[in-house]
């Protein structure tokens, strides 16, 4: 069995044949090598049937947020040039007319749409009529483009990171060596697949021939479900991000004697709290704990194997140490790269595993991905992450904070900027701030400060669902402020600061 | 005993408006509609909710009560808690 969802599974042999013939039907279709294709529907096993088989076509798949406002998904179609969608009957109604127009067609998982060569909606069953038993040729690279991952951009726009077979090989070959995935491991899909802890899930999975198992929304928000799920289903290896862990540990009761299967539990995409590592660590004495980190534009870059009789003594998790074929360094702000301990500096990272940077932004990938210009011999680029690290005596790094003003919460990255360019974008709006506010369980929850227009009166629910047309769910602001105007620096900047301060961590409402 | 029933409904279905729903931009959702599948309960969500079941309805629900097939939309959490307030 490769794939397993919502109570469905498919063998390997179908897995192949059916993304075979999906990639026939594309490239019949008129699909070349490097075009994109939308996949927008909730996970099911058909997801990872569109995600071979656009690979298989030549093209790059570009996983779209099922729960995303139409805005969003609007632009990420138009921006990377979107012509075919995969998709379902109630995925599609979502979007606007003007976004239908500029897809040459949809292919419907779930059977919807009708017959007939030509026609814009092609129903699933269409596959059938394409050979099942050779993929079309196509003549790729590894430097080829294999996804295109869209996370938030400062200016109120999504960025796409451009992946290339390579950047995903480099990850995936290093976890199957790290992690010895055997084919009979059961590996837990938990991340939603347009966020790059997925990769690991579906790739080492099929790299192995092991199972994945995708953890859709009606388990993965009962604790106590998800933990029968994980016993059931004999999960061997679980990758999420710390929330959905300590989302286990507080309300599912989990016992060492119900999970005699799992084996690894590898985390990612937020700081885990010391407290509950330590609990997680002392409740499953026979799991291996990884905490792995990386941005998007690296895939994974550094790993801590958590070292349990350390854990006492530890008041924060290292982010480790580089991956197999990954360099990375640090470099201060006299440019030169950190070598004593306990310095700080930006994280830089360079290798097969690095990006090429952001769909049709050379300005923002200019900024990002730059020449690496610690060695003279050869053209390369490295990565600066905006991540603030140090570098300790054991020669693991350590996170520290950002250069900027994104954040993280429940593991998705957040730039406060397009947050504020949404609450801008409403016409009563005159000022406003993003803030984050640290919070144990979930890494940050969002605030925001906003200081209408005079003539205008606002209310909250009026400005969240605003923003909600914008932006997707988890980057509305739980709780808005409204000021007659925002305090501002002794240069005319809006004091982050102060407003930050004078937003305690106990004024949202607690769980 | 119908109005007793709508009056439950009508507060579940406020409370999701007014302290879940509002802060997720959504305006509006069906009482048979999945809550969770559309974004409008999240992680978090969810346990606000059962800790306003609990006090508002003065009922117990167990973690392991905690279920999609229990809370995924406004008609079955109310058949949950007038199932409880039966007992």
């Amino acid at each position: 069995m490769a794939v397993w969802a919502r109570k469905r599974s498919i063998t390997y042999r179908e897995l192949d044949q059916r993304s075979t013939q999906l990639a026939h039907l594309l490239r019949q279709r008129g699909l070349k090598k490097g075009d994109r294709v939308g996949i927008f529907f909730p996970k099911c096993v058909e997801s990872v049937v569109c995600m071979f088989g656009v690979l298989k076509a030549g093209g790059v798949y570009v996983p779209l947020d099922p729960q995303a406002p139409a805005d969003r998904v609007g632009y990420i179609i138009e921006n990377c040039g979107i012509r075919v969608l995969l998709t379902n009957k109630e995925r599609r109604a979502v979007l606007t007319a003007g976004t239908i127009a500029a897809l040459d067609y949809c292919v419907m998982t779930d059977d919807s749409g009708s017959n007939g060569s030509g026609n814009k909606v092609v129903p699933w069953s269409m596959l059938g009529e394409f050979p099942s038993d050779r993929a079309p040729e196509v003549v790729l690279t590894e430097t080829d483009l294999a996804y295109i991952l869209y996370t938030s951009g400062s200016t109120g726009r999504p960025k796409g990171v451009m992946l290339s077979h390579q950047n995903a090989l480099t990850f995936v070959e290093w976890c199957a060596d790290k992690f010895k995935v055997r084919s009979d491991d059961r590996l837990s899909n938990h991340a939603p697949l347009h966020f790059d802890l997925s990769v690991f899930d579906v790739y080492n999975a099929m790299e192995a021939g092991a199972t994945v198992y995708l953890v859709t929304e009606d388990l993965a928000l009962f604790p106590t479900t998800l933990a029968n799920f994980i016993e059931t289903q004999q999960i061997t290896i679980w990758y999420s991000v710390p929330s959905a862990l300590m989302l286990l540990l507080l309300h599912a009761n989990l016992t060492v004697e119900k999970l005699p299967h799992l084996r690894t539990i590898l985390f990612a995409g937020e700081v885990f709290p010391m407290k509950y590592l330590r609990q997680l660590a002392d409740l499953l004495p026979q799991v291996e704990l990884f905490n792995l980190y990386g941005p998007t534009e690296t895939n994974v870059c550094t790993y801590y194997h958590v070292e349990r009789e350390r854990l006492a003594g530890m008041d924060k998790l290292p982010i480790g140490i580089a991956c197999e074929n990954t360099e990375v360094f640090a470099v201060n702000d006299q440019d030169q790269i950190v070598n004593q301990p306990g310095e700080q500096g930006e994280l830089y990272v360079r290798g097969p595993a690095v990006t090429y940077g952001y769909w049709a932004d050379p300005e923002k990938t200019k900024k990002m991905v730059v020449p690496n210009r610690f060695q003279p011999n050869f053209n390369e680029n490295m990565y600066r992450t905006g991540d603030l690290v140090t570098l300790a005596e054991d020669g693991n790094y350590y996170f520290q904070g950002r250069r900027d003003s994104q954040i993280k919460s429940r593991g998705y990255r957040i730039e406060l900027g397009d947050i504020e360019s949404a609450l801008l974008s409403h016409p009563g709006v005159r000022e406003a701030a993003a803030i984050a506010i640290p919070d144990e369980l979930v890494g940050n929850r969002i605030k925001a400060v906003v200081a209408a227009h005079e003539d205008h009166e606002l209310k909250i629910v009026e400005l969240q669902q605003f923003c909600g047309t914008i932006i997707p769910k988890y980057m509305i602001p739980e709780q808005i402020e409204f000021l007659d105007a925002l305090p501002k620096t002794s240069t005319g900047k809006i004091d982050r600061v102060s407003l930050a301060k004078a937003a305690p961590a106990n004024d949202l409402a607690k769980v | 005993m119908a109005t007793e029933t709508a009056s439950v409904k009508d507060q579940i279905r406020e409370f999701i408006l007014r302290d879940l729903a509002s802060a997720k931009g959504v305006s509006s959702f069906s009482d048979s509609e999945s809550l969770m599948e559309s974004g409008v309960i999240d992680s978090l969500g969810i346990f606000r909710l059962v800790a306003f079941l609990e006090e508002t309805f003065r009922v117990r629900i167990g973690d392991e009560e905690i279920t999609h097939d229990n809370l995924k939309s406004v008609d079955s959490i109310e058949a949950m808690v007038t199932s409880k307030l039966k007992k």
